[in-house]
């Protein structure tokens, strides 16, 4: 029994760190093929990332927001549905946390800014699907692109920076989140993704709710049986799933510096949504594991950027890792695969 | 010289990936040109045999020889190819296609890419069926037929196949009697053309009257192969079941209290939109066992939902003490004090990947007994109500934190039959609550049913099983298309009556 | 008058063929029974490797095979994945969508040595059939037709067809009456990746000759809607393919008429096929009937 239950954690586990090092390898054979050194690539992104204190500012902070996403998919996930809106989410949580601090010039208000944008977003996509039965896949990326464009238009126009063409409206800086190093971009942000991720775990396993969540996720039909209604479980799945993207793009606007604000292509806002689904499928859709597979993802963000200094790689390179590791993750059995092809 | 049998099964051993022994080195031989009954208790491994004999299953051990030569089934094609056909309880059509495309399907001519040649099959189908004495509509998608048409197009589907060999696995559990007649007629047509005929049942009578020979499993063994013109149904039930009678119920003599439920005129839709249930009215009176008898799929899957609030109501009432309840979720009836065994164990009654304290819950996990602040859930408490159940109802289990599915059947369905008892209810409805549950659960169970009664409890129960409602039941209802025939009481008709009223014949003598 | 109505149909031609190959692709794939919501990812790669296929060649057309052939590999992926290994068919998906990201983004650098997009050189990019004034035609819309009705011919017709709707509703059945669930189903998830490929390819040697990071631009989730809208039913699918590309030439074109995009900010223009997208499905959702076996791994016991 004990044992048995070991094994069902090490054994995601071990799939994770496998697909890790499929995606490793496969990357070190796109980096010959594109007339890079591997080594010297690898070597560089590992010292950037982690090889300083510095490096692990920036791999934690880069890792924040994605947490952050990774949290909207997997309590999606947990209640049987595929919610990929966290992207459209991010933007609009990052342009009410810029609107509300500069109304109040308080984080508070402003966190809670984004957190009303996350929820405001992420309801369209849940009663579509619970009222009209509209797949969550083909809604939210649908409002993924909704979302860019109209906050594009917001970006451009009634938010532009007077003073600065290349961003929006900064964040006043008593409204700013508190850096937690000197002369860093990490800031009081990643604690709150760490609390995110503690809470998201605690409402899945220690509440009636989380519960109800997670009886729909695993069969419909037989939680319905059990007095729950699986309309309701999902329309919070996506209310507590935008919380988190909303949070996520607040926290990235309030306490990232040094621009704390969006930039003029959204550039620093983009893509959250996207890496956080890898995020939460290698850390198996799990809070914990989750905070985990984040500081990981975040540190081939962090140290991709050293990897184009020092190697001259495109730092969009550890996309292709992370992606080959998302599709690696998608091989179900992967250990007991890998265990039949070792034996043979 | 002895003739070489048709089919010849040598030791068979079967072990499922979840280590459970479903045949334990069965020899099995059927002649050519007979009809062999094949008959065992629920869980004997009738269906699991043949399975094997028809490619379903490979077997774990043990020797198949076909005509005196020895085979190896990779799939049901490879049976199909050496003259072995199978239709199996659960029908395996493709739905929206019509009869002549089921039937065709896997040897519709040459080539992927020709047009398929539809009058030519038509001709070769019109003429089986000629030969047969029987008539299916081969346009019509197969959905919008009823169950006795779709098993004759999966008889014709096995025999466009050209097979000698036809297994039927409990054919006669969705069929009136009548439509049973017509299929016996079937049987004799094709053994007289010389077809071998495998036939599993439960169902002594029809055993008698249909076979040749029978065999006899129980718990994965054979017990023996008697000629049936030499057996009388007391020497089969007594080898299949391994004692003397089935036990019958203690069931006291009680006068039933006030009435608990209460339907009046209730009209439920099924899920192709069909009127299933069309003006029921009834009530269910605390102290007794009122049974629903029939056919499946007459409605009585869409009556027990409607009931226990999961489907919607299209016109009618529902009334629990005294209280109109039509319409409401199942959470507000589970706190009303309706319990549900459902008829699904592993779809509805439980959620397989989670534990067995979770399940124990599911459904009353909202009790204050269960929640703290906030909502939270009291883990401990779950755990001890889950122990509790183990430990009252004798569940096998290893431990409240295992997954429950890996539970036996019997001991899933006990569970769920705890969980329910432990809401402590004023109306149980149990729906066909001992299926693919092993004897000693099944006892265990209808006892438990009983005792619920004599507690003063309202009991709804329906079953296919037909011997289960006639013990069980203080009054019973026999449905049919939506409708009762009849209600009756079980120690005032004769099965044959039932049996008429079962196919929509009231008996008015 | 006539200039206008010639222009708009032209350019609906035009922006419909990628929706449509990929809604046909996925109606197959379907009607075996896998989901693949890959294809954005598809239409993402082959639009690079098409380009660079095309441009290593010398030759447009060789361009417009590479990205099929791509779209078959990643088929191949998906089918592996979810046929054989019986996994989950979301997740790869997302997968190959979250890999396309980086490829693209990567790509355009390693190979062109420009950052952000590509252009691609004239000579290497079909030539149009005909060349008006209102527009062109090009040969991949005849092209497209014809891949429309064959696949929809040999589908409700022929032996293969019967086959993968069988397999797709009901795999037991089939797999009792001796049909190779698991390769109808493989054959038909690679077919369906690889017309998404052709689709991606055309995207960047075709209709808009460039390669960017959004040049897929959610097509391949429009496809999939459309596929819905069709109700799995690749001419239907042509119908839906045209109403998308309507809108989405639409927005194209609004975006570069400076005389519009000065009353309406063009963002607004282009939200247009999304939420098209979202009512246009919203009000099928309940008229059409998936295949019984959509999405749903088969294991023989």
């Amino acid at each position: 029994m004990k044992a048995d239950k070991l094994s069902n954690i090490m054994k995601p586990l071990l799939e994770s760190l496998i697909a890790i090092i499929i995606g490793v390898v496969i990357g070190a054979v796109v980096l010959k093929v594109s007339g890079y050194s591997p080594v010297e690539a690898y070597a560089a992104l590992v010292k950037g990332a982690v090889g300083s204190i510095y490096g692990w500012s920036m791999t934690l902070s880069s890792a924040t927001p994605i947490i952050l996403t990774g949290l909207t998919f997997a309590i999606s996930a947990r209640t049987g549905i595929f919610n990929i809106g966290a992207e459209g989410t991010v933007y609009f949580g990052a342009i009410a946390a810029i609107v509300f601090t500069n109304m109040f010039a308080n984080p508070v208000l402003g966190l809670i800014g984004g957190i009303i944008a996350g929820i405001l977003w992420a309801l369209p996509a849940a009663l579509l699907k619970v009222y009209r039965g509209v797949h969550e896949v083909i809604s939210t990326i649908m409002l993924n692109w909704i979302a860019f464009y109209t906050a594009l238009y917001l970006v451009l126009g009634p938010l532009a920076n007077p003073n600065d063409p290349n961003k929006t409206l900064e964040v006043p800086a008593s409204a700013r989140l508190p850096l937690l190093m000197k002369g860093s971009e990490l800031s009081l942000a990643f604690i709150i993704a760490i609390v995110a991720a503690v809470i998201t775990y605690y409402i899945l396993w220690h509440t009636v709710l989380g519960f109800e969540l997670r009886a729909s996720g695993y069969n419909e039909r037989a939680a319905q049986y059990g007095g729950i209604n699986p309309k309701r479980a999902i329309i919070w799945s996506f209310v507590i799933g935008g919380i988190m993207s909303g949070l996520a793009g607040a926290t990235e606007v309030m306490g990232r510096p040094p621009s704390y604000a969006i930039s003029q292509g959204m550039a620093n806002i983009y893509g959250y949504g996207f890496d956080g689904i890898g995020v939460s499928l290698v850390g198996r859709n799990h809070p914990i594991g989750i905070i985990f597979s984040g500081i990981f993802f975040g540190a081939l963000k962090a140290g991709a950027t050293y990897m184009q200094i020092d190697a001259g790689v495109p730092l969009e390179m550890v996309k292709v890792v992370q992606g080959i590791i998302v599709v690696a993750v998608a091989v179900p059995g992967l250990w007991d695969l890998v265990k039949k092809v070792v034996r043979r | 010289m002895e003739e070489v049998p048709i089919i010849d099964m040598k030791g068979i051993v079967k072990i499922y990936p979840d280590g459970t022994k479903a045949l334990k080195g069965v020899d099995f031989s059927v002649k050519q040109g007979e009809i062999h009954g094949l008959l065992g208790e629920n869980g004997a491994g009738k269906t699991t045999l043949m399975k094997i004999l028809s490619g379903m299953l490979p077997p774990t051990e043990g020797k198949i020889y076909v005509k005196g030569r020895e085979v190896q089934f990779k799939s049901p094609a490879d049976a199909l190819a050496n003259g072995i056909g199978m239709v199996h309880q659960h029908f395996t059509l493709v739905e929206v296609f019509d009869a002549l495309h089921n039937i065709i399907l896997g040897m519709e001519g040459h080539g992927h890419f020709s047009k398929i040649d539809v009058d030519n099959a038509r001709k070769k189908l019109q003429k089986l069926m000629d030969e047969l004495n029987f008539q299916v509509p081969l346009d019509v998608p197969v959905e919008n037929l009823p169950v006795g048409v779709q098993q004759r197009i999966e008889i014709l589907k096995v025999l466009y196949r050209n097979v000698d060999v036809l297994i039927l696995d409990e054919p006669t559990a969705v069929l009136t009697p009548i439509e049973v007649k017509e299929l016996f007629d079937v049987l004799r047509t094709l053994k007289e053309q010389g077809k071998t005929i495998i036939f599993i049942s439960h169902k002594l009578r029809e055993v008698m009257e249909i076979t040749d020979r029978v065999t006899v499993l129980r718990k994965g063994e054979v017990i023996g192969t008697v000629n049936t013109s030499e057996a009388t149904p007391q020497l089969l039930a007594r080898m299949m079941v391994g004692r003397d009678v089935v036990l019958r119920i203690q069931k006291p003599p009680k006068e039933p209290g006030e009435p608990i439920l209460r339907v009046e005129n209730l009209w439920v839709k099924g899920d192709r939109g069909e009127d299933a249930v069309k003006g029921l009215s009834f009530e269910v009176r605390a102290g007794e066992i009122f049974g629903i008898a029939g056919v499946e799929g007459n409605g009585q899957t869409e009556l027990i939902e409607a009931i226990t609030g999961l489907r919607k109501i299209e016109k009618g009432k529902i009334i629990l003490n005294g209280k109109d309840i039509t319409g409401r979720p199942p959470k507000e009836l589970y706190n009303l004090g309706v319990a549900h065994i459902p008829e699904d164990r592993t779809h509805m009654g439980l959620i397989l990947d989670m534990t067995v304290a979770e399940n124990a819950v599911l459904g009353l996990h909202w009790r204050e007994e269960f929640t703290g602040i906030l909502n939270s859930i009291r883990w401990s408490n779950v755990k001890e109500h889950a122990k509790k159940l183990i430990e009252k109802f004798d569940i096998v289990a290893p431990g409240v934190d295992a997954p429950v599915k890996s539970l036996s059947g019997g001991n899933q369905q006990k569970l769920i039959v705890a969980r329910e008892v432990s809401k402590n209810p004023e109306l149980i409805v149990a729906s066909q609550p001992t299926r693919g549950v092993d004897v000693a659960s099944t006892e265990y169970i209808r006892n438990y049913l009983v005792k619920l009664r004599n507690e003063n409890k309202a009991v709804l129960l329906v079953s296919a099983d037909l011997d289960e409602v006639l013990q069980l039941s203080d009054r019973m209802a026999i449905m049919y298309e939506g409708q009762f025939v009849g209600i009756v009481k079980p120690e005032e008709v004769t099965e044959e009556q039932i049996g008429l009223m079962m196919g929509g014949i009231k008996d008015e003598s | 008058m006539i200039d206008m109505v010639v222009s708009i149909l032209l350019g609906s031609l035009t922006a419909m063929v990628p929706i449509v190959l990929t809604s046909t692709g996925a109606v197959v794939s379907e009607r075996a029974g896998v989901v693949n919501i890959g294809y954005e990812g598809i239409l993402l790669m082959a639009a690079l490797f098409g380009a660079m296929f095309a441009e290593t060649s010398g030759n447009a057309w060789i361009g417009l095979l590479g990205g099929a052939f791509i779209g078959m590999l990643l088929g191949m992926l998906h089918g592996a994945i979810t046929v054989y290994l019986k996994g989950d068919h979301i997740i790869p998906g997302i997968g190959v969508n979250i890999l396309a990201l980086g490829v693209v983004a990567f790509g355009i650098p390693a190979i062109w040595g420009t950052a952000g997009q590509h252009q691609v050189p004239t000579n290497f990019r079909i030539q149009p059939l005909i060349n008006t004034q209102y527009g062109s035609l090009s040969p991949m819309i005849p092209i497209t037709f014809a891949i429309v009705f064959i696949t929809h011919w040999v589908l409700f017709n022929t032996p293969l067809g019967l086959r993968i709707r069988a397999v797709g509703e009901n795999p037991e059945a089939a797999d009792a009456l001796g049909v190779n669930v698991e390769r109808y189903r493989f054959l038909a998830t690679v077919y369906g990746a690889t017309l998404a490929g052709l689709g991606g390819a055309y995207l960047s040697v075709d209709w808009l000759g460039v390669v960017t990071k959004e040049i897929s631009s959610g097509r391949g989730f429009i496809a999939l809607a459309n596929m819905v809208f069709s109700g799995w039913n690749p001419v239907r699918a042509l119908i839906g393919g045209f109403i998308f590309g309507f809108f989405d030439n639409l927005s194209v074109w609004v975006r570069t008429n400076p005389a519009i995009s000065q009353i309406i900010p063009w963002q607004f223009v282009a939200i247009l096929p999304y939420i098209v997208t979202i009512i246009i499905v919203a009000g099928i959702i309940g008229k059409v009937r998936p295949p019984k076996w959509d999405g749903r791994p088969y294991k023989r016991e």
